[in-house]
């Protein structure tokens, strides 16, 4: 029993860490219908980020998020400006997904260049504190972690649903031609949705830095994992990436402590291609643009 | 419908029919090295053709067809290791059917509930499905995926093996060749292009369209299949990783999507042009591999969105009718 609590309490702390890398990859997938498969990408910039900050710097890494988050929002505006639009301008949406991978391969590609192929990592003091609570052990680093993550997401939530900038993306992400009738600057608010979301990649990749060794070919599975989140918790809303990241982070540590220490990835892909057939537009279903 | 497809792209089918012959003689004029970039090309043209019966034809965009591949070769290298056939004649010729034949059974099971996903989800499904069987056949010992098969040898002694490999994936290309031309030619062909353009107006006309997903589905499987097996035994020696490769699937796309995706032509230009760029004139450059390929992925989406038929096509028309208006509607703005 107390290995069952163990695991759960485990799987939803590595959730809300999940939850947080693809809440912004659900934001593009929701608005512009785009799957953006830069995004594992940004996540790991996150994380190089804070090894910078970390190192060079000497600041605590969880201070970084906002400069790294600043820093990934300029970046992703300027992206979705530039070589996104003209991709969607010039041919098809299914031809994003080309155009990102390619991307993607030549950041990794650069990463590898620049920071070595080695795994890194951050450990901060406080990196090996824990504390229980009864038989339970609680890694502070990960708790922590977690806290983080459901603020920003909380963050998130706020923004798109209690300013103008949400009320905006909203209505984009709902009616592209109704909201440029009522006079929003459709690409300008594209480019401000692919910012906010690298932003948040970053956040995340911060995070993930924190409590996991990362190296460049992680961007991969990052990215996997966001596309898992969204269709299991459905497109474009901040709880349907903490439902679908809660879920895949019990599910996955669940199969490796019971069904054993191979099988998360087979467990990922089985709920996300059952998921899409059995219920294509997510469990908390407000698809927008990415269902047709 | 075939004779008139014949006579319609007579000038397309002499054109192979020649390149074909020189095919047939070029091994005796190039050195190893040469023949096994050739193989490479012959073996990339084949499984981006077997990809674009399905893909190109139908609009359902695989971004897993690594699984065909995967499964094709270890079906074949399982069998040919745990049953005695009797010599390396029937090892080839059993071994490749079968490879086809568990590649076909797979798709068949699983074409029904996939393609009722469209774009996207269809893709991300494929790519699903073909981590799963890659991680499956890793982890699962039965299939010793991470221990390695070693395949039978296939090339008689007095053949060179990269010469016989030619010539066998020579063989696979120009069936998928021909399979892919009736297929384009025929009534399913017509068919596959309405369900590319609007899939429910082709349904609402009286098309098919569910049987005519899965009739291809399963036959680009098939073919997919085979080449894998092939490769397997061109390899000598198999991992779940060395067959069941992302690259792989991401390859014959784009192939297909450089040469011009829904021709015949397309695929194989494109894999020419892809593998002697990558293994020639980049095989050197080992550190920017991925940097290249990606860079020349981006620019292509962004410069030749319909591939080098296609612009070469656009440019020839708008040579011969220029004052035509060609230009968008005003009103209409770019998504």
């Amino acid at each position: 029993m107390t290995i069952f609590l163990q695991t759960l309490a485990d799987g939803i702390v590595l959730g809300g860490i999940y939850s947080l890398a693809a809440v912004g990859f659900s934001l593009i997938f929701g608005v512009m219908g785009v799957v953006n498969l830069t995004h594992g990408i940004f996540v790991l910039c996150g994380a190089y980020g804070a090894l910078i900050v970390w190192q060079g710097l000497g600041i605590d890494p969880l201070l970084g998020i906002p400069l790294v988050m600043a820093v990934l929002f300029v970046v992703g505006y300027a992206y979705q400006r530039t070589l996104i639009s003209w991709a969607v301008a010039r041919s098809s949406l299914l031809a994003t997904l080309l155009l990102t991978f390619g991307v993607a391969l030549m950041l990794r590609n650069i990463m590898v260049l620049v920071f070595s192929p080695d795994i890194q990592s951050i450990t901060p003091s406080y990196a090996f504190s824990f504390f229980r609570i009864g038989a339970l052990t609680f890694d502070l680093v990960r708790i922590s972690a977690l806290g983080a993550s459901l603020a920003l997401l909380l963050l998130l939530a706020l923004v798109l649903n209690r300013t103008g900038l949400g009320r905006v993306i909203r209505a984009t992400a709902q009616q592209e031609l109704g909201a440029r009738l009522c006079g929003v600057n459709v690409q300008h608010v594209y480019g401000l949705t692919f910012g906010v979301s690298a932003a948040f990649a970053g956040a995340a990749g911060v995070i993930i830095g924190i409590v996991l060794p990362f190296s460049p070919p992680d961007e991969v599975p990052w990215t996997i994992n966001a596309f898992v989140v969204v269709v299991l918790g459905g497109i474009g809303s901040p709880a349907g990436a903490l439902l679908g990241g809660l879920l895949l982070g019990v599910a996955s540590t669940m199969t490796s402590a019971f069904i054993g220490p191979a099988f998360p990835n087979v467990m990922t892909f089985l709920i996300l291609v059952l998921m899409l057939l059995l219920r294509p537009h997510g469990i908390l279903g407000n698809a927008f643009a990415g269902s047709r | 419908m075939l004779t008139q497809g014949i006579r319609r792209y007579r000038w397309w089918i002499l054109a192979s029919a020649v390149a074909l012959v020189v095919l047939l003689f070029l091994p005796g004029l190039m050195s190893a090295f040469h023949t096994r970039v050739a193989q490479l090309i012959l073996m990339s043209a084949g499984l981006a053709l077997a990809w674009s019966i399905l893909g190109g034809f139908s609009g359902y965009w695989s971004f897993g067809h690594t699984a065909f591949i995967g499964v094709g070769a270890f079906g074949a290298a399982l069998l040919e290791t745990k049953v005695d056939l009797g010599g390396p004649a029937a090892n080839l010729v059993v071994g490749l059917l079968f490879a086809g034949l568990v590649s076909g059974v797979l798709a068949l099971v699983i074409a029904y509930p996939l393609l009722r996903l469209r774009g996207i989800y269809f893709a991300i499904a494929m790519l699903g499905v073909s981590q799963v069987l890659g991680e499956l056949v890793a982890t699962l010992d039965w299939f010793q995926g991470s221990l390695g098969i070693v395949l039978p040898r296939l090339a008689p002694r007095d053949i060179e093996p990269q010469v016989f490999y030619y010539y066998l994936f020579l063989g696979l290309a120009v069936l998928t060749l021909v399979i892919g031309f009736a297929i384009k030619v025929g009534r399913i062909g017509y068919g596959l292009i309405a369900v590319r353009e609007d899939e429910d107006t082709a349904a609402m006309m009286g098309v098919p369209t569910e049987a005519y997903k899965i009739f291809v589905f399963v036959i680009s499987a098939v073919l997919t299949g085979m080449i894998g097996a092939a490769y397997a035994h061109s390899l000598g020696y198999i991992t779940g990783e060395s067959v069941f490769r992302v690259d792989f699937s991401l390859n014959m796309i784009v192939y297909a999507l450089l040469g011009g995706i829904g021709t015949l032509a397309g695929p194989i230009i494109g894999a020419v042009i892809m593998v002697v760029l990558t293994q020639v004139l980049l095989g050197d450059l080992l550190d920017i591999h991925m940097l290249a390929t990606g860079a020349l992925l981006a620019v292509l989406v962004l410069l030749a969105p319909k591939g080098i038929l296609g612009s070469v096509q656009g440019l020839l028309r708008s040579r011969r009718s220029p004052p035509r208006a060609s230009k968008p509607a005003a009103g209409e703005a770019p998504p």
